[in-house]
């Protein structure tokens, strides 16, 4: 592993964020925060400044996860973010500017290697590993590191 | 001389007219009522009816002679029909039209209204010639099918909104179950893999990894079948695929190589879980075994299909069978297990160097 990415996790089933925090540690990444609704994630601190965020579709607080996608493009437009979620189908076709879904149930292994692929697209685009069947990407992310 | 012509016959008999001539006398004996009106005189009389006219209408000729026709019409006659009557008179062309006449003892009927001008040699209309048919029963049955039809219709409007409301709630739960299904899927995924973080003992844990391993197939599964858009097949090629390269990314071992032929292949997925857990402890097998203590090498992964069965063949390019202990595990008796269940076969063979394992079992076909 090249270096250390630093993610977000927005979930509101503790257990489940648990579990990602535990993956994407051992995946040898840094979690810099958590939120498990939208009010949550305003309440963050600018200077946060995460490259991925991992992000559910139903939230705490009658939030949902498509505005929290907006609100992470707004102030940290760098960040990749992908939703973790059972509803894809909820999910619009411009996937709201987000860059890609791990489907639950997702498999450890499946975000084992969503996190590696995730990995090599943030520091050395475009990622030269096989896309993982357990990530799939937006359709803008897919052009992006198709014509790098 | 065509049948068109017939009616010149007329101009060649020549009958004076009156009570001798055949063609009046047809027209007063026929069952069919009739009128002749005379637009020349005040408000368009008639001046001719016949009996049977005056048996429909319960007129006798003296009530009938002298009167237009508007006599017939009553409170419930379409004013837009006779509307239609008189604009055919003042234009001069015939009309055909069902009235709401009333007889004179005021019970209704239905007339089929038949009327057309009669001109002489120079174009001018001499009289107008009507002929009546009581249609009462036909418009009658026409109105009790219509009123049927509107009752029927609303039955069915009814008995569909039924139907889609019940259809909509059953959706609703579908959706709220699947939802279920894979929420519990993900969290008995997640307390496993915490649980397995607390301990220390490397047997147990190895025995918990096996355990968590099995469990995300199983959710493998699953999401692959919500995902797809026909749920009466699973496409097992296309899982072998993503298995297998979960199973290698998740090991961390980037020095197994994976070579892989898998096209789609379709199983009952009834059989889904099944064959998806048979699987995986072929692959997990083959990763624990076949790359023992850091070998590199290349795993294979082939789907096909003979005439009748989907094959799926598993090689590792490790030391073999002979060098593999066949220890007791759960996994062996799974596989055989489950397999029997799923109709299939898994059957080992010595690859030299590595071990195949082959998946036989029934399949749905393939996409042509």
């Amino acid at each position: 592993m090249t270096d250390a990415m630093k993610v977000l996790i927005v979930e509101d089933e503790m257990l489940l964020a648990m579990d990602i925090e535990a993956i994407i540690e051992d995946s040898g990444h840094q979690v810099l925060g958590e939120a498990a609704s939208l009010e949550e994630v305003e309440r963050l601190p600018d200077s946060l400044d995460p490259q991925l965020a991992f992000v559910d579709l139903h939230l705490a607080n009658g939030s949902n996860g498509l505005d929290v996608c907006k609100l992470i493009q707004q102030r940290w437009p760098d960040a990749l973010v992908v939703f973790v979620t059972a509803n894809v189908a909820q999910i619009p076709e411009d996937f709201v500017g987000a860059h890609g879904v791990i489907a639950k149930p997702f498999s450890h292994a499946g975000v084992v290697n969503a996190i590696h692929y995730l990995a090599q697209g943030v520091f050395d685009p475009p990622p030269h590993s096989l896309r993982p069947a357990s990530l799939i990407p937006s359709p803008h992310l897919e052009l992006r590191w198709a014509v790098m | 001389m065509k049948q068109r012509d017939d009616w010149h016959l007329t101009d060649v008999l020549d009958y004076e007219h009156g009570r001798g001539d055949p063609f009046a006398a047809a027209v007063r004996a026929t069952r069919m009522p009739m009128v002749i009106t005379d637009p020349a005189q005040d408000d368009n009389p008639i001046v001719f009816c016949n009996v049977a006219f005056q048996e429909l209408t319960g007129y006798a000729r003296e009530e009938i002679i002298g009167r237009n026709c508007r006599f017939l019409q009553g409170p419930d006659t379409d004013p837009d029909a006779v509307a239609r009557v008189r604009r055919a008179i003042d234009q001069g062309h015939d009309i055909d039209v069902d009235l709401l006449n009333y007889r004179k003892d005021g019970s209704r009927f239905w007339n089929a209204l038949y009327m057309s001008p009669v001109r002489d040699k120079d174009g001018i209309i001499r009289f107008f010639f009507a002929s009546q048919l009581d249609v009462t029963e036909r418009v009658e049955a026409h109105n009790i099918i219509n009123q049927q039809k509107e009752l029927v219709e609303q039955e069915v409007e009814r008995r569909t909104a039924d139907l889609r409301a019940a259809l909509e709630a059953k959706t609703i739960l579908l959706h709220e179950v699947d939802h279920r299904v894979k929420n519990n899927l993900t969290m008995i995924g997640s307390l496993l893999r915490l649980q397995v973080r607390t301990i220390e003992d490397p047997a147990i844990m190895a025995k918990l990894d096996s355990m968590l391993e099995r469990v995300d197939a199983l959710a493998v599964v699953h999401r692959q079948l919500y995902q797809s858009s026909d749920i009466t097949k699973f496409d097992i090629g296309a899982f072998a695929e993503s298995l297998t390269l979960d199973v290698v990314g998740a090991s961390g071992r980037a020095d197994i190589q994976t070579e892989i032929d898998a096209g789609p292949l379709f199983v009952n997925p009834a059989h889904a879980s099944a064959l998806g857990l048979i699987l995986n402890e072929i692959l997990t097998n083959a990763i624990k075994h076949g790359f023992a203590n850091g070998r590199s090498g290349t795993l294979r992964l082939l789907v096909s299909d003979d005439d009748e069965r989907g094959v799926i063949r598993i090689c590792d390019d490790g030391p073999g069978l002979i060098c593999q202990k066949r220890t007791k595990s759960i996994g062996m008796s799974l596989v055989t297990r489950l397999a029997r269940q799923a109709s299939a076969e898994a059957v080992w063979s010595d690859g030299a160097p590595g071990t195949c394992v082959t998946i036989t079992f029934p399949y749905n076909g393939t996409p042509k």
